[in-house]
């Protein structure tokens, strides 16, 4: 007779990067069973952005992948723009982008961090962390506010880079490249740590796609798709830069895909530093004043590439100032889908590790 | 000369017995308190080692330079609630902390400590068999492990107490072996060239060390310190406390002053561990000029056993249980039992 | 406008555009299996579900994506009785989208096997996403020592 032991791992534990629940049934330390438990961090912001003006939303977005804000506010404002027909100057585009890629460096560099400490890794956690402070630096400098940045407003950004800033970032790249390789080595040239993650959490590339997976974790199954590169938005058709993808499916090849992606975004941002022009920073109908007074109609859907993978977002007006219904395809809810199927047969400490090298934030899942 | 006769010396005008007792007593809490504050001061330094290699600054707010944070952080886990779960078996849920720190505390006056200056040798327990007496109490630490763990009704306890007691039953071996082979060589004298009797006394062992075992069984050493490290639940052999898995494993469902009873336990093993090492195998209060201040020189070999523990700790990342057992038994073991075989041939020709 | 494969028969109504330039296709419900067996051996794989609550009936939107291709196809069905078909034969994806919008929207798929609640607890009462919803009537949640969860209107029993 099969005897289970029935392990709920969470809502409240060290390493699931927010509040989940796993329901775990294991047979001695081998995991038969996982299911999950989502809705501790739900506040319907679908349902919150429909009572709001179209310029109020930016806050909630900011609260989806709390560590990906700029792209989340890209991710609605691609879409929003859209629907209300705005243009943007390329100037704002251009900041935005850089923000953007910024952001994916705090966000992975956070990821890298908890990967780390989810291995009992302790010291790689604090380097990743006073790197991503410098951004974060930039960020106050920037918008005043340090995560929860709400920089971006529709037509723009909320306001210009000096040059104090654009000194900054470049100063900022210099020092962080050794460093991104500190780290990278830190892990790398650990044994145990190849122990832990070499063959662990193989996903094949053909259930990865049925099941939706985007970002890393798909281009660590070894298809190369990438919104960035295959539907451009704002001017990423216009800097150089290569999509990894990784044919090893495990936890070791989404390592070093992630540790290259960062590679390329930083590669981005130098680019894009070079080509911002000078001009306005943001649409003037969409000026302070009247950005309380701007309607949509009809429907929009646009997608990004955030930190996770594919973040869409679906806006339907009906002519009004408040939106009627707004979707946001959420590529952590489909990345956190899988993991049952990674996790089985592996053990306790290969499913945290799993959970960790998919890096979810609870924020986006949840929404 | 020794400390017990000195402190008799002072009360002697209480007459003999009454003397006795004093001095007993007194030696034992002056090595326990001594040992405290001097593990305190070394987790100091550690913390701040620890800090430049992670790139902050340690603790800097209580005292100067931060010295005084381990006692605030003591302090902080006395003041701490103590929440009792329910369902647990009460008696065996309280004395589990009890057993961890009591055995490790009491561990510690078996060790000889050489000698330091006027007050002559600080060695309180004077017994032929005392590596035995060490092994033994080592071997009650488990009961408190399983106690701990079992007494809760939590599955994380659970797991966790498996994994202790796998970790106990696992590296308990190697090390025993590659103490025997320390046993087989003292059985020796370096000095005389003759068979002598004290194998199992740590003092002699010391004192027979002109060169010191590790050098002699280098294969020992490394046997034992990897041994010891897991034996005292650090990373990367820190599975049953595993926080990223487990919580804390077998002490999920400890709070408070009980969870600060653990950690002591936790803590003293390592340091326990680190002066067992340099007792059996780096000559212990030896040391390459002979003073009366032995006590001296083995604490210095200590701390930098555990300084080594304490960087293996920050740096790499946890082991998983299947190769963690693996170790024990397919790496450890037959090294062991090769290190016996080559101890067997050295007093056999060598000496 | 008509197409007949080997096996597949379906109608589309319409086709147009939204303001992103994604091709939008509408269909009636009862061929979206049909249509969505069809585009699966074209090699589409599902990306998100989205309802859209009309008032007087439920739009459900599927967009679907190509990735040899990067076509990127929105598929629109609307119901008046809430009910759609379900799609989990054809993409393990459409399990929990089609959890989701059951959640939050009230869509009820036929054919899922586990239509249950996904971010709200189990007892919820109503579909918040719906124009319909009350929003000034709050919720609160109790759980008994058994785990199961129970709904009040009253602040005090519950959180």
């Amino acid at each position: 007779m099969a005897h289970y032991t029935e392990l709920n791992i969470g809502p409240i534990h060290p390493s699931i990067h927010g509040i989940l629940k796993f329901k775990v049934k294991l047979q001695e330390e081998i995991i038969e069973d996982v299911e999950i438990t989502l809705g501790f961090l739900h506040r319907n912001a679908e349902k919150i952005c429909e009572l709001n003006y179209y310029a109020d939303n930016m806050v909630y977005f900011d609260r989806m992948d709390y560590l990906d804000a700029m792209n989340m506010e890209v991710g609605y404002l691609t879409a929003v723009e859209k629907l209300m027909d705005m243009e943007v100057p390329e100037r704002a585009q251009w900041i935005r982008m850089i923000m953007a890629e910024l952001n994916r460096l705090g966000a992975r560099l956070v990821g890298l961090g908890a990967f780390g400490l989810d291995m009992g890794m302790l010291t790689p956690f604090f380097h990743c962390f006073i790197e991503r402070e410098k951004i974060q630096k930039i960020f106050v400098e920037a918008s005043g506010g340090r995560q929860e940045v709400n920089y971006m407003s529709i037509g723009g950004v909320y306001q210009d880079f000096n040059d104090q800033i654009i000194n900054d970032i470049r100063e900022f790249l210099k020092e962080f490249k050794p460093y991104l390789e500190d780290i990278y080595s830190m892990f790398m040239h650990s044994e145990i740590f190849w122990q832990r993650n070499d063959g662990v959490g193989i996903l094949e590339p053909d259930v990865a796609l049925d099941y939706g997976v985007t970002g890393p974790l798909l281009r660590g199954s070894g298809v190369a798709y990438d919104v960035r590169k295959d539907a451009p938005y704002m001017f990423y058709d216009k800097v150089n830069f290569d999509i990894p993808i990784s044919h090893k499916k495990d936890n070791i090849g989404r390592f070093i895909l992630k540790v290259e992606e960062m590679r390329q975004s930083i590669r981005i941002i130098e680019q894009s530093l070079d080509k911002i022009p000078d001009g306005p920073y943001f649409n003037n109908k969409a000026k302070k004043s009247m950005m309380l007074r701007l309607k949509g109609d009809g429907e929009a859907f646009s997608r990004i590439e955030s930190d996770n993978g594919e973040f869409g977002v679906y806006v339907r007006g009906n002519g009004t100032f408040k939106p009627w219904r707004v979707h946001v395809r959420s590529p952590a809810f489909k990345n956190i889908s899988v993991v049952p199927v990674m996790a089985k047969g592996m053990m306790i400490a290969d499913l945290i590790v799993i959970i960790g090298s998919i890096d979810t934030v609870i924020g986006e899942i949840d929404r | 000369m020794n400390l017990l006769t000195r402190i008799h010396e002072w009360f002697s005008f209480l007459g003999n017995p009454a003397s006795y007792a004093i001095g007993y007593i007194l030696e034992t809490l002056f090595i326990i308190i001594f040992v405290a504050i001097s593990f305190i001061a070394l987790i100091y330094i550690f913390r701040k080692y620890m800090a430049r290699i992670q790139r902050r600054v340690g603790p800097n707010r209580v005292g100067k330079f931060g010295i005084l944070q381990l006692i605030a952080d003591a302090f902080k886990l006395i003041g701490k609630e103590s929440i009792l779960p329910e369902g647990r078996d009460d008696l065996a849920y309280k004395i589990a902390p009890l057993i961890i720190m009591i055995a490790t505390l009491v561990s510690f006056i078996i060790l000889p400590f050489g000698d330091l200056a006027y007050f002559g040798s600080l060695t309180i327990t004077h017994s032929k068999i005392t590596l035995i007496l060490l092994f033994g109490i080592l071997s009650i630490l488990p009961i408190g492990e399983i106690l701990g763990g079992m007494s809760t009704r939590s599955n994380y306890a659970l797991i966790g107490t498996m994994r202790a007691v796998a970790k106990d039953v696992s590296f308990e071996v190697p090390m025993l072996i590659s103490a025997l082979a320390i046993v087989m060589v003292s059985s020796r004298s370096f000095v005389t060239g003759s068979a002598i009797t004290g194998g199992f006394n740590l003092s002699t062992i010391v004192t027979d060390q002109i060169i010191p075992y590790g050098i002699i069984e280098p294969l020992g050493l490394i046997v034992f310190f990897i041994s010891m490290i897991a034996r005292a639940s650090y990373s990367p052999y820190d599975l049953a406390e595993s926080d990223s898995e487990l919580i804390t494993g077998y002490t999920t469902e400890y709070s408070g002053m009980r969870f600060g009873l653990f950690y002591i336990g936790l803590f003293g093993m390592i340091y326990l561990g680190s002066f067992f090492i340099s007792i059996l195998y780096l000559a212990g209060s030896n040391g390459p000029v002979m003073t009366d201040l032995g006590f001296i020189y083995l604490f210095i070999k200590t701390d930098i056993l555990v300084l080594i523990a304490f960087l293996v700790w920050v740096s790499l990342p946890r082991i998983r249980i299947d190769k963690f057992v693996n170790l024990g038994w397919k790496y450890l073991l037959p090294l062991s039992v090769i290190n016996l075989i080559y101890a067997g041939f050295f007093i056999l020709y060598i000496r | 406008m008509k197409r007949t494969g080997d096996s597949t028969m379906y109608k589309i109504i319409s086709e147009s555009e939204d303001k992103n330039k994604i091709k939008i296709i509408n269909i009636d419900k009862n061929d979206l299996v049909e249509f969505m067996e069809d585009y699966k051996g074209k090699g589409y794989y599902l990306s998100s579900i989205t309802g859209v609550d009309m008032k007087d009936h439920l739009e459900v939107i599927y967009h679907i994506h190509n990735y040899d291709t990067h076509e990127y196809i929105e598929v629109k069905i609307s119901t008046t009785d809430d009910k759609v078909p379900s799609l989990t034969k054809l993409w393990k994806a459409a399990e929990w989208d089609e959890r989701e919008q059951y959640d939050l929207m009230g869509v009820i798929f036929e054919g899922h096997e586990n239509l249950r609640r996904i971010v709200l607890p189990d007892e919820w009462v109503g579909h918040p996403l719906r124009k319909s919803y009350d929003l000034k009537k709050v919720q609160y949640i109790s759980m008994d020592p058994e785990g199961k969860e129970h709904v009040s209107y009253n602040e005090n029993e519950g959180w």
